[in-house]
C-alpha cells in the first residue's frame, strides 16, 4: 500500500510571529521556516507503517514556493521515498486556500492512487483544520479525523481520535484520509547519512496547472492585528480575597 | 557564513536533538563524571559519529565544514559530549586515510560506538613536544612488542582500542615513530585511575601502561616511522573540532546570560536594560561570531584542498581564548549565582578552560601561526 502524506512549508514553531506593519499578513522575510509540526507526526507514521511492512512506499506532497523543496528533503531524510512539488507562484500561507490546497491534492491522489493518505490536523500558520476533511469529501473517502492512535488491518484502518471530553475509537475503510493529532507519535530526528541520502531521492515537480486547478483566493483577508497585550496582574492580599475575585470579577466559581 | 540548504539542515538537526537530549543532562553529568554510554548509542544511530567518514566506507560523507557546524552544536548542549564526537572523527580519519582494508573494517563498530577508541599520544616527558615519547615498539617475530605509558588519555578507562604513538626507531627523530592499533583488554594493558578535571567531566580520561604488549603485523597502521605525520595529517580537522566545540560553549553562555539579563531584576528593572550588563552581552556576541566564521572559514579551506594549518591555529586559537573571557563574563553576568554549582555558565566557565590547552596549547598555536607568517608571508 502507497501512503500519500502532504506537508507545508510554515514559520518555525519556535520563531516570535510579527505582523507586517501594514497589516496585510505576517512577515515572512528572513523568517526561519520548517515543517508543520502535525505534519511532521503524520511523515513519522507513513514510516513506522513502512517499518511494519504495512505501507510499501511512502510519497510526500507541498503546495507552495520553490523553497518547499526543503521541507520536502527533511521529510525525504526522516524517511520517506520520493516527493513532490506542486509550486505555486505565490506563498501557500497568504494565498493558496484549503479548499484549492484538496483538489491539488484530490489530483495527486488520482495519480498515485496511495492507500491512505496521513495529513496534519492542520497547519500551525493559519490553523484552518480543513484541508483534510474536504480532501475525503472531494474524493469520496471515508475520515477519520484528530488521530492520537492509529491501527491499519487488511482494508480498514482503527482510529482513536481526540475530541473535546474523551476518545472516540472509530473504524474506517480504505482508501482513507487520517489526520493526526500532537500524541500519534513522537517523529524521529533525520540521521546524518539519511539527510545525504536525500539529497538523490527523487523530487518532482508540477504546477496547479498540471491538475487544472485555480488557486486565486476566494476569500478576503481584511485585517491581521497582533494579539492583545497581556494586562499586568494584581497581588491578593489573602485566600479570602482571591477566593471573591475569583468569584465576583472572573465569574469561574 | 551562508550555509548550503543541507547544512542547514544537519545543524537544525543537531540543535534540536542538543537541546531536547544533550542540554538537561549535562549537568548531572558533570557532577557525577559519567560516561554517557546510552547517550552515544543514540547519537551513534543518528550518524552523529565519524561525520566525515566516506558513504562507500560506511559514514554519512559531510565536509569539514559540516562537522564543524555539528561539534558547535553538540557542544552547546555539553562540550564533553561533543569531544567524544571530535574523537571519532579523528580516529576514523585516520582509518580512512592510512587504514589497510582490514583496519578499516574497525570503522563500522566505531562509528556505532561498540568499540570505544582511545588516541594515545602524551606521556610525563613529552606532552606539546611529542618527539619525546619513550613508549616503544620493538620487533618480535612477526609482529611488536610495546612498553610505556600513555598519561592524559580520553577514554583511557572505558576504551576498547588505542591508537597509540610509539617509537620504533630510535635514532630517527620524528621519523622514528609509528602508530599502533593497540586491543586494550589484551595481556600487558594497565588502566590507571579515572583523572578528576576542572570541566568537561563526562570525559574519561585516564593513564594506560603497556608492559610487553605482543601486538601482530596487522596492528600497524600506515608505514612505520610515519606515525609523527600521519598524526599531522589529521591536526587541522582537529584544531576545527576543537575550536568549534569552544564557539559552541560560549554560544551556551551566551543564551544562558541573554535570558537572565532579561529577567533578573535589580533597582526595580531588568539587569539586561542596564548599560553595562548590555556591553558584555555584545561583547560576547560579537566575539562569538568572529570565532564561529574563523572557524567555517578554516573548515571551508581544508575542504577547497587549501593550506589550511594557519587558518586552523588562528582559528583554534582565538576561539579557545575567547570561550575562556567570554564564559567568564555570562557568569558576571549572573553575579553570585554565577559562581553556584548548578548554574550552566558556572560549568560553561570551567568546560571552557581546557580549549586553551588541549590540540596544542594556545602557545603553540601562536608559534604556528607565527612560523607561517614568516615563511610564507604576512599575506599568504
Amino acid at each position: 500500500m502507497k501512503v500519500l502524506v502532504p506537508v507545508k512549508r510554515v514559520i518555525d514553531y519556535n520563531v516570535k510571529v510579527r505582523v507586517k506593519a501594514d497589516g496585510t499578513g505576517v512577515d515572512l522575510a528572513n523568517v526561519k521556516m520548517s515543517m508543520n509540526p502535525f505534519d511532521e507526526i503524520a511523515v513519522e507514521e507513513a514510516i513506522r507503517l513502512k517499518e511494519k511492512g504495512i505501507a510499501t512506499e511512502v510519497v510526500v506532497v507541498s503546495v507552495g514556493v520553490k523553497q518547499a523543496q526543503e521541507t520536502l528533503r527533511t521529510a525525504l531524510a526522516m524517511g520517506a521515498d520520493r516527493a513532490i512539488l506542486i509550486e505555486a507562484a505565490a506563498d501557500v500561507q497568504t494565498d493558496i486556500e484549503p479548499l484549492a490546497v484538496a483538489k491539488l491534492l484530490a489530483g495527486v491522489v488520482r495519480e498515485e492512487a496511495p492507500g491512505l493518505v496521513l495529513a496534519g490536523k492542520q497547519a500551525i500558520d493559519n490553523d484552518m483544520n480543513a484541508t483534510g476533511q474536504m480532501l475525503a469529501a472531494l474524493l469520496g473517502w471515508s475520515q477519520g479525523t484528530f488521530a492520537s492512535e492509529l491501527a491499519v488491518e487488511g482494508d480498514s484502518a482503527t482510529v482513536t481520535r481526540e475530541v473535546d471530553g474523551g476518545l472516540q475509537t472509530i473504524k474506517v475503510k480504505l482508501p482513507a484520509i487520517i489526520t493526526v493529532d500532537l500524541r500519534l507519535n513522537e517523529p524521529r530526528y533525520a540521521s546524518l547519512p539519511n539527510i545525504m541520502k536525500a539529497k538523490a531521492k527523487p523530487l518532482a515537480t508540477r504546477t496547479p496547472a498540471d491538475y487544472g486547478v485555480d488557486v486565486a483566493p476566494r476569500l478576503t483577508v481584511v485585517k491581521t492585528v497582533e494579539p492583545a497585550g497581556r494586562k499586568a496582574g494584581v497581588k491578593v492580599g489573602s485566600v479570602d480575597e482571591l477566593i471573591a475575585k475569583l468569584k465576583d470579577e472572573a465569574g469561574v466559581i | 557564513m551562508l550555509l548550503t540548504e543541507m547544512q542547514e539542515q544537519v545543524r537544525d538537526m543537531a540543535r534540536g536533538f542538543a537541546d531536547e537530549a544533550i542540554r538537561p543532562m549535562a549537568e548531572a553529568l558533570d557532577r557525577d563524571e559519567r560516561f554517557p554510554d546510552e547517550l552515544y548509542q543514540e547519537m551513534a544511530k543518528l550518524g552523529l559519529f565519524g561525520i566525515g567518514v566516506p558513504e562507500a566506507m560506511g559514514g554519512p560523507g559531510f565536509d569539514t565544514l559540516t562537522y564543524s557546524i555539528v561539534m558547535e552544536e553538540l557542544s552547546r548542549g555539553y562540550a564533553s559530549v561533543a569531544d567524544q564526537c571530535g574523537l571519532v572523527e579523528l580516529i576514523s580519519s585516520l582509518l580512512v586515510r592510512h587504514g589497510t582494508d582490514a583496519q578499516r573494517k574497525l570503522l563500522a563498530p566505531i562509528l556505532a560506538m561498540q568499540t570505544k577508541v582511545a588516541y594515545c599520544i602524551t606521556e610525563p616527558e613529552a606532552g606539546t613536544d611529542v618527539s619525546g615519547i619513550r613508549t616503544t615498539a620493538e620487533r618480535d617475530g612477526d609482529g611488536w612488542r610495546l612498553n610505556g605509558g600513555k598519561i592524559w588519555i580520553h577514554n583511557a578507562p572505558v576504551a576498547d582500542l588505542g591508537f597509540v604513538l610509539a617509537r620504533t626507531d630510535k635514532e630517527a627523530g620524528n621519523r622514528g615513530m609509528s602508530i599502533f592499533i593497540v586491543d586494550l583488554h589484551a595481556k600487558g594493558v594497565e588502566r590507571g585511575p579515572k583523572e578528576h578535571k576542572m570541566g568537561q567531566r563526562a570525559s574519561q580520561v585516564g593513564a594506560l601502561t603497556f608492559t610487553d604488549v605482543r601486538l601482530g603485523p596487522d596492528a600497524l597502521l600506515g608505514d612505520a616511522g610515519r606515525g609523527f605525520h600521519m598524526m599531522m595529517s589529521v591536526l587541522d580537522k582537529g584544531r576545527v573540532g576543537i575550536a568549534s566545540l569552544a564557539v559552541g560553549i560560549a554560544q551556551a553562555g551566551l543564551e544562558a546570560a541573554v535570558d537572565y539579563a532579561g529577567t533578573r531584576k535589580q533597582f526595580g528593572k531588568a539587569i539586561a536594560e542596564f548599560q553595562g550588563v548590555q556591553w558584555l552581552l555584545a561583547d560576547m556576541a560579537k566575539d562569538i561570531e568572529a570565532a564561529r566564521l574563523l572557524v567555517q572559514s578554516a573548515a571551508s579551506k581544508i575542504d577547497r584542498g587549501q593550506d589550511a594549518t594557519k587558518a586552523c591555529s588562528i582559528a583554534k586559537c582565538f576561539a579557545g581564548d575567547m570561550a575562556v573571557a567570554r564564559t567568564a563574563d555570562a557568569v558576571q553576568v549572573f553575579g553570585g549565582s554565577g559562581y553556584i554549582r548548578g548554574f550552566e555558565v558556572e560549568r560553561l566557565y570551567r568546560d571552557a578552560k581546557i580549549t586553551q590547552i588541549y590540540e596544542g596549547t594556545n602557545q603553540i598555536q601562536r608559534m604556528i601561526i607565527a612560523r607561517e607568517l614568516l615563511k610564507k608571508g604576512a599575506r599568504a
